[in-house]
């Protein structure tokens, strides 16, 4: 098993390809995406005004709206088709209309009409009118509640004093909530491809030279999988370290996770996606369409570990799909460990499930190197006994020529 | 012209006789875009999973929770006793965040003496989180509403002199093209193209170098009469044809079978797909121009095809990012055909006013026509570098 592991590593460090994906990757991508997300929230949305009332209370309502962090007054103009005109301009991204009765039903005691118009193709573009419109109006409109029951109540200020507090990621921000999600899957992914990409070198190797691998050293199977996952853990101590612990502190992630506890956790995620890659390394024939096989996936692991459409939401038979991904189950736990300050025991299920997968994974991967790669290797050497010119002429035939 | 004919044919054999082109242009887009479609087909977060912990027990407060429980976005699962617990079912991840009650509520809001109430949302999760926020603020609005009624009511005035004291502004919000705020409609109408855009640069990319890789790209270019153009013709063109029915088939899945948006004329967007295919097969041929290399042109076109989902501002808009990342964002196809999608599709513009966008994605196509030398140059002489 250690020969197995020491000749993994002399692979792995020979090979720039899967060096960039082990190492440079985790560096990389991290911080790009980070960077993306960085700035947090939207602020300051650009609103166009048509304010067809012109009086005082009018004017006063588009000075608050102006006044909010979430959207910026860039003009008034006379009508509602040429606010279209500034919207389809890109000038704009809402529309606020005030009602031309809007200064005189404030004053008769009715309520006041507020339209607001929003483009829809980015949904924190509307989020951010609503809340600034809702924030500017709903102001004046607790003054006037308060000041109708004060004479009554005796009391000056609110009714029911609400507290919003924001707990996890209490910045709100967008980067911290779905940044977390991604890190843990950004090793995964990161493995995958290596490990695939390895396994494309050695079948190549095996097609040159008669269905035999020269560098890979003779083993049985189950040491030949541990060992290489003992070879892929080892390396990914320091990546992982950067990624899930150093990456949140360089940009103010949430971090109230025990690092230990965070290290105890990713013991059992990457052992197991080290065992699951070589699973599915059985698809992959070539070095280079590790790429076309893997890196889609990315997008749609995330999806599944539910950090943009929450996992309660999504149907039995989805979940279940991602049920199975070791990086599922550690997103989920490291989220709840870096924003919530769960404890490893208060996630002992996941880390449970996370021990689990690497006992399915490794019979998985024993059994493939057994039953489907092994016979595969004696085929091609079978095969490339009877007729040592065959492989080149199938890559002339694949081709077309 | 047997030139052409000859490249074309030997593209087209190509397509058929490796699998991986078949999995990689029909099977993986059609599939990966129906999960996206199928993941969010609820449209909205509904129901999030949220706890009550009622430490008053009044006629006041459990009717709060009657309120809380009626609402569509959350859902009570959980009553707890204490804020200990309730902390930690949120840090289990059972729920997602609780309404806090606290004691003596009743007596001290009929006595008018402020009584706090407090909600904690977690914001970990970034769409309930929202959904959270908006069902615990209408319910404690709600409460304070219901005193100031009564209040009035007592005082002698009528019912319609109130409901403009309780609320004071009618504010309407309208929602062109997506008034149901779907999800679906709004994710995926640029997600899935982009995931399309990601796989064409792929396997732009993988028919190149396997060409340089296999050292097969001399023959590709003698079968070309030698012409470069003529060569990438013959082998690009199947693709383009493959995908574009494949992302026609992919539109038909999303405007017909999920009903997303389209406020214009079908034509525009069944045109506007082969220039998508185009202009993403030019990018990618440029990449290989810069990296005439199986892995580095490979590498640079999974590079922008995965971060052109972040750099496009699809979630974050493009004005409310560093400006050198919404400049990279615009240097992807995809920005492109998201903004035909939204001027057109979602908000049906006139398509005067996304002209520019259909001259960047043809842009796109002619982009690598002046570094082709250096392609030919590789074709011509191929070193594979592992």
């Amino acid at each position: 098993m250690f020969k197995v592991m020491r000749n993994e590593f002399r692979l792995v460090l020979a090979d720039q390809g899967v060096l960039v994906f082990f190492l440079l990757l985790c560096f990389v991508y991290p911080i790009l995406y980070s960077l993306i997300y960085n700035t947090e929230v939207a602020r300051d949305v650009r609103v166009v005004i048509v304010d067809d009332s012109r009086s005082h209370a009018s004017r006063k309502i588009v000075r608050h709206i102006d006044a909010t962090p979430e959207v910026s007054v860039v003009g008034v103009v006379p009508s509602m088709s040429e606010a279209r005109d500034c919207m389809a301009r890109k000038e704009c991204y809402a529309i606020i209309h005030i009602d031309r009765d809007y200064g005189r039903d404030g004053e008769n005691g009715l309520q006041r009409h507020i339209s607001a118009y929003c483009d829809m193709s980015v949904m924190v573009r509307y989020k951010n009118v609503l809340s600034g419109l809702v924030g500017a109006t709903q102001d004046d409109a607790q003054r006037t509640q308060a000041a109708a029951v004060a004479p009554v109540l005796y009391n000056h200020g609110g009714i029911v004093n609400a507290q919003h507090v924001p707990i996890g990621n209490s910045g709100m921000g967008m980067a911290s909530a779905i940044l977390l999600f991604v890190l843990p899957l950004v090793l995964q992914q990161s493995m995958l491809l290596g490990i695939g990409m390895l396994h494309g070198g050695s079948i190549e190797r095996r097609r040159h030279c008669a269905g035999h691998d020269p560098l890979e050293v003779k083993a049985g199977v189950v040491a030949t999988v541990l060992g290489k996952s003992m070879c892929y853990l080892t390396i990914y101590a320091l990546p992982t370290v950067f990624v899930l612990h150093v990456t949140p502190h360089l940009f103010d992630f949430p971090q109230n996770a025990n690092p230990l506890a965070v290290l105890a956790l990713s013991l059992p995620f990457l052992l197991g996606v080290s065992l699951m890659g070589q699973t599915i390394k059985v698809f992959i024939n070539e070095r280079e369409s590790t790429f076309l096989m893997i890196v889609f996936s990315s997008i749609v692991f995330i999806f599944l570990s539910g950090a943009s459409w929450p996992r309660f939401e999504i149907s039995t038979f989805w979940k279940a799909v991602g049920d199975v991904v070791p990086g599922v189950w550690m997103s989920n736990a490291y989220v709840l460990m870096q924003s919530d300050g769960a404890s490893l025991w208060q996630v002992a299920r996941h880390v449970a499930i996370l021990w689990g997968q690497c006992a399915i994974f490794f019979v998985l991967a024993c059994m493939v190197e057994k039953y489907v790669s092994r016979p595969r290797y004696a085929r091609y050497q079978a095969l490339a006994q009877e007729d040592p010119g065959l492989a080149r002429r199938m890559e002339l035939h694949k081709n077309g020529d | 012209m047997h030139y052409v004919i000859d490249s074309l044919w030997r593209g087209a054999v190509q397509l058929v006789r490796r699998p991986m082109y078949v999995l990689m242009i029909v099977i993986m887009p059609v599939l990966c875009a129906w999960f996206l479609m199928d993941l969010l087909k609820t449209g909205s977060v509904q129901r999030v999973p949220v706890a009550m912990v009622d430490l008053d027990r009044s006629g006041v407060s459990r009717r709060m929770a009657r309120n809380l429980g009626s609402f569509q976005q959350v859902e009570i699962t959980n009553h707890y006793t204490s804020f200990a617990q309730a902390k930690d079912a949120v840090q289990r991840g059972r729920v997602m965040g609780f309404f806090l009650i606290p004691e003596d509520f009743e007596e001290n809001l009929l006595g008018g003496r402020q009584p706090v109430l407090s909600y904690y949302v977690n914001y970990a999760y970034f769409a309930p989180g929202s959904m959270q926020y908006k069902s615990f603020k209408t319910v404690s609005v709600m409460v304070g509403g219901s005193v100031v009624q009564t209040v009035m009511r007592t005082v002698g005035l009528r019912d319609e002199a109130i409901k403009p004291l309780l609320l004071p502004y009618a504010t309407h919000v309208h929602m062109p093209g997506n008034p149901y705020l779907n999800y679906n409609y709004y994710l995926n109408a640029s997600f899935v193209p982009t995931l399309l855009s990601l796989f064409i640069l792929m396997v732009t990319a993988f028919a190149l170098g396997t060409e340089l890789k296999t050292g097969l790209s001399v023959r590709w270019l003698h079968r070309a009469g030698d012409n470069i153009v003529v060569a990438l013709w013959g082998k690009l063109l199947p693709q383009t044809v493959l995908f574009t029915v494949v992302g026609w088939f992919i539109q038909w899945m999303m405007y017909v079978k999920f009903h997303f948006p389209l406020n214009c004329s079908p034509w525009t967007m069944i045109l506007a797909m082969p220039l998508l295919v185009m202009a993403n097969q030019g990018f990618a041929v440029t990449m290989f121009c810069f990296a005439p290399n199986f892995r580095f042109g490979t590498t640079l076109c999974t590079l922008f095809g995965m971060l052109s989902f972040s750099f496009c501002g699809f979630s974050l808009p493009a004005e409310s990012m560093y400006p050198w990342v919404a400049a990279i964002g615009h240097m992807m196809p995809s920005k492109y055909f998201f903004l035909i999608t939204t001027d057109q599709a979602l908000n049906g513009l006139p398509l005067y006013y996304s002209r520019v966008y259909y001259a960047v994605l043809i842009a796109f196509t002619l982009l690598p026509l002046p570094l082709l030398w250096r392609l030919k140059h590789e074709a011509a002489d191929p070193v594979y570098i592992p």
